[in-house]
């Protein structure tokens, strides 16, 4: 660990401080920098001691409730532990497969799942011995969830599945250990005006006949945990696959962006946090023209200013954890009546589209400062920074949504649905 | 059969430092920690449960000011069934005397203990007194520098203990006070999320001077029987010397430098 501390443990509950320090203590034996260096330099799969450690940390997917194996965590714990993966993996591989992906995708599964996929699936995943993930990108794009062309056809007691899913996380750890993914079809025909209805969201073991998955992708970072897609062809997945209601997989699509991305806003303070610790450390030693590096102000200042935007980001990811604990408390918002309690959920949704947009970029941004101030040291993959670096782009591109459709979510609820450029 | 472990918040020792002036530890900012060689003692009692079929149940027991909770928040996580604060403003300024009769008269109060586990020292004060000083007050024999116990049999604990020389494997009848020596490269169990939590759901008391009886002169400053003068930080010893070198070249060089300061 860094010698410099800046972390502040004031506002944390004894849980909190103790979730904290357990994760600390277990990545200072398991997972220490020059490892996240070396699994990033090696790539995928993902190591399977590292997903085991996690498991019996009970780190991963900790909000489903106690009752079908989970702990029953609030938003606020677990994204604390999010924050804390992401400051022990700043590469973010960690914290993409195992926070975003496996614990908010994989709490959003749980909930509408039944048990035979919480038992068969659900449970293993919990416990490390199985992948669960999400896919919704097509090869025809990312963003405009409502016009996928996968189709699911009901034949007798099964839907037979058809069309391609691309760019999704941890198919070659799927593939390893086994487990599935949540995919989006459409079960119905697209209505003009509305072609988010008739999507219907199915759970799809990656062993399923007809599923063939394509090579991985060769990604500029985050190499730790594979990226990669699946072609379903006439794939049959018993009624009992079905997440939640017909008709409704957009909806529980949204929710699913909505639990990956407070997680990744979490973890992007983390990784932040690690990379201005790491930093300090250096600029406070390194000597130039008689000076620590620290003491002149082209530094300090970027230092400073990075570490206000952490701290302000920091606030922000506690203020949508609360929020999320609110909507997940309030019965009306579980029925989906769409009637304002504490908070819509589209308001919710604009708060997490803000740390979605901002925590990524600002960690990104850190890296590159601190590239700047180390210089050719920084550059090096001795240090942590160009991991760092090339990690997190993947959430400023487009993991868990594009920054830009963060800004027209944002756009849309401050200044109205007349000004949505899109539809 | 029942374990009391006595264990202290203690600030992190990587990270203390001393305020040249008053001579004092500043405190403000230091994060405190669970003593390690009571995190051990802890683990070692934790270990011997796991070995014995009769019921055990494990009370950690500590005495300081409300923050102290912490310390025994994490003694529930790693395994301990219940904890009990001792905290008073009574009991402030302690010495090693003083705070050994606060424990043992709290360890009276729970009805004794069979085994009562303590670290070998705490790491700010390195006293090394108070698992000795507990044991005087209870009148039970003491075992210092365990680092092993290999069983309980017949109302006997077998430990090995360290000595200078190497160990000793030892044979004492219950109750004793066992003060704990972390082995070389021990690494204390890690509690996971769930045990966490589990660990907050532990009964957890506070207890006063009130609920463990005698007079208030007995417990803290006023109940101590030193006094400290003067804390301080002892120069440093100025730079050491090396000598990198073979083995019979570097050993030649030492005696000639022996020679020249007159030590041999």
């Amino acid at each position: 660990m860094a010698k410099t501390n800046l972390w502040d443990e004031r506002d944390l509950t004894e849980e909190q401080k103790l979730f904290k320090e357990s994760i600390l203590d277990w990545a200072e034996r398991n997972l220490p920098l020059d490892r996240v260096i070396k699994m990033n330099r090696e790539g995928h799969p993902f190591p399977p001691d590292i997903i085991k450690g996690l498991a019996d940390l009970g780190v991963i997917m900790g909000t489903v409730p106690e009752e079908r194996g989970g702990l029953g965590l609030n938003w606020k714990d677990q994204s604390l532990i999010a924050e804390v993966i992401g400051y022990v993996d700043p590469s973010i591989a960690t914290a993409a497969g195992f926070m975003a992906v496996s614990t908010g995708w994989g709490f959003t599964i749980d909930r509408y799942a039944n048990d035979v996929i919480r038992e068969k699936y659900v449970k293993p995943a919990i416990n490390g011995d199985k992948f669960i993930g999400i896919a919704t990108t097509e090869p025809g794009g990312g963003s405009d969830v409502s016009n996928f062309k996968c189709t699911g056809e009901k034949d007798g007691d099964e839907w037979v599945l058809n069309g391609e899913k691309t760019f999704i996380s941890g198919v070659e750890e799927a593939k390893k250990i086994g487990g599935g993914y949540w995919v989006n079809v459409r079960t119905g025909p697209k209505e003009p005006g509305a072609p988010h209805k008739n999507m219907t969201a199915f759970f799809v073991p990656i062993d399923s006949d007809g599923l063939t998955p394509a090579e991985p992708y060769d990604d500029a970072g985050r190499n730790a945990i594979s990226t990669g897609g699946f072609i379903m062809e006439d794939v049959r997945v018993p009624e009992e696959h079905m997440l939640g209601e017909k008709g409704k997989g957009f909806y529980y699509t949204m929710e699913g962006f909505d639990n990956a991305r407070i997680l990744i806003g979490a973890s992007a303070v983390g990784v932040t946090r690690r990379i201005l610790e790491e930093a300090a450390d250096y600029i406070k030693e390194r000597e130039t023209f008689g000076n620590p590096l620290a003491k002149y102000e082209g530094i300090q200042f970027e230092f400073v200013e990075r570490y206000i935007e952490m701290e302000a980001s920091n606030l922000m990811v506690k203020k949508v954890a609360a929020m999320q604990d609110v909507r997940y408390d309030e019965e009306g918002w579980l029925a989906r009546t769409n009637k304002a309690q504490t908070y819509s959920p589209k308001e919710i949704a604009k708060w997490i589209s803000m740390i979605k947009y901002k925590v990524p970029h600002l960690a990104k941004d850190t890296a590159d400062d601190a590239m700047h101030w180390l210089g050719a040291a920084g550059y090096s993959s001795e240090y942590i920074f160009e991991t760092a670096w090339r990690g997190v782009m993947s959430y400023c591109v487009g993991a868990e949504g594009g920054a830009n459709i963060q800004k027209i979510v944002i756009g849309r609820e401050t200044l109205g649905p007349d000004y949505v450029p899109y539809k | 059969m029942k374990f009391v472990v006595c264990v202290k918040q203690v600030p992190d020792t990587t990270e203390v430092e001393v305020d040249p002036e008053t001579g004092t530890i500043i405190r403000e900012g230091v994060p405190s920690v669970l003593n390690a060689f009571d995190e051990f003692a802890l683990n070692v009692a934790v270990q011997l449960k796991e070995t014995l079929e009769e019921d055990v149940e494990i009370t950690a027991l500590s005495m300081g000011p409300p923050q102290a909770k912490e310390a025994l928040t994490k003694c529930l996580a790693i395994g301990a069934d219940s904890a009990i604060l001792l905290t008073d403003r009574v009991f402030a300024g302690a010495d090693t005397w003083a705070t050994a009769v606060t424990l043992s008269r709290a360890i009276k109060k729970l009805g004794g203990a069979d085994v009562i586990f303590c670290g070998q020292e705490a790491s700010d004060g390195n006293t090394a007194q108070v698992g000795p000083e507990v044991a005087a007050h209870l009148g039970i024999p003491q075992l210092t520098f365990v680092s092993e116990i290999e069983k309980i049999e017949d109302k006997n604990i077998i430990c090995k203990k360290e000595t200078d020389e190497g160990f000793l494997r030892t044979r004492c009848p219950l109750p004793v006070v066992i003060a704990c020596m972390p082995t070389p490269g021990f690494l204390p169990k890690i509690p996971n999320m769930r045990e966490i939590i589990k660990g907050k759901r532990k009964p957890y008391e506070e207890w006063t001077f009130k609920d463990i009886g005698g007079k208030e002169e007995d417990y803290g400053l006023e109940g101590s029987e030193s006094v400290v003068v003067r804390t301080y930080s002892p120069p440093p010893k100025g730079e050491g010397i090396i000598i990198d070198d073979e083995p019979e070249v570097a050993v030649q060089k030492l005696m000639d430098y022996f020679e020249k300061e007159g030590i041999l």
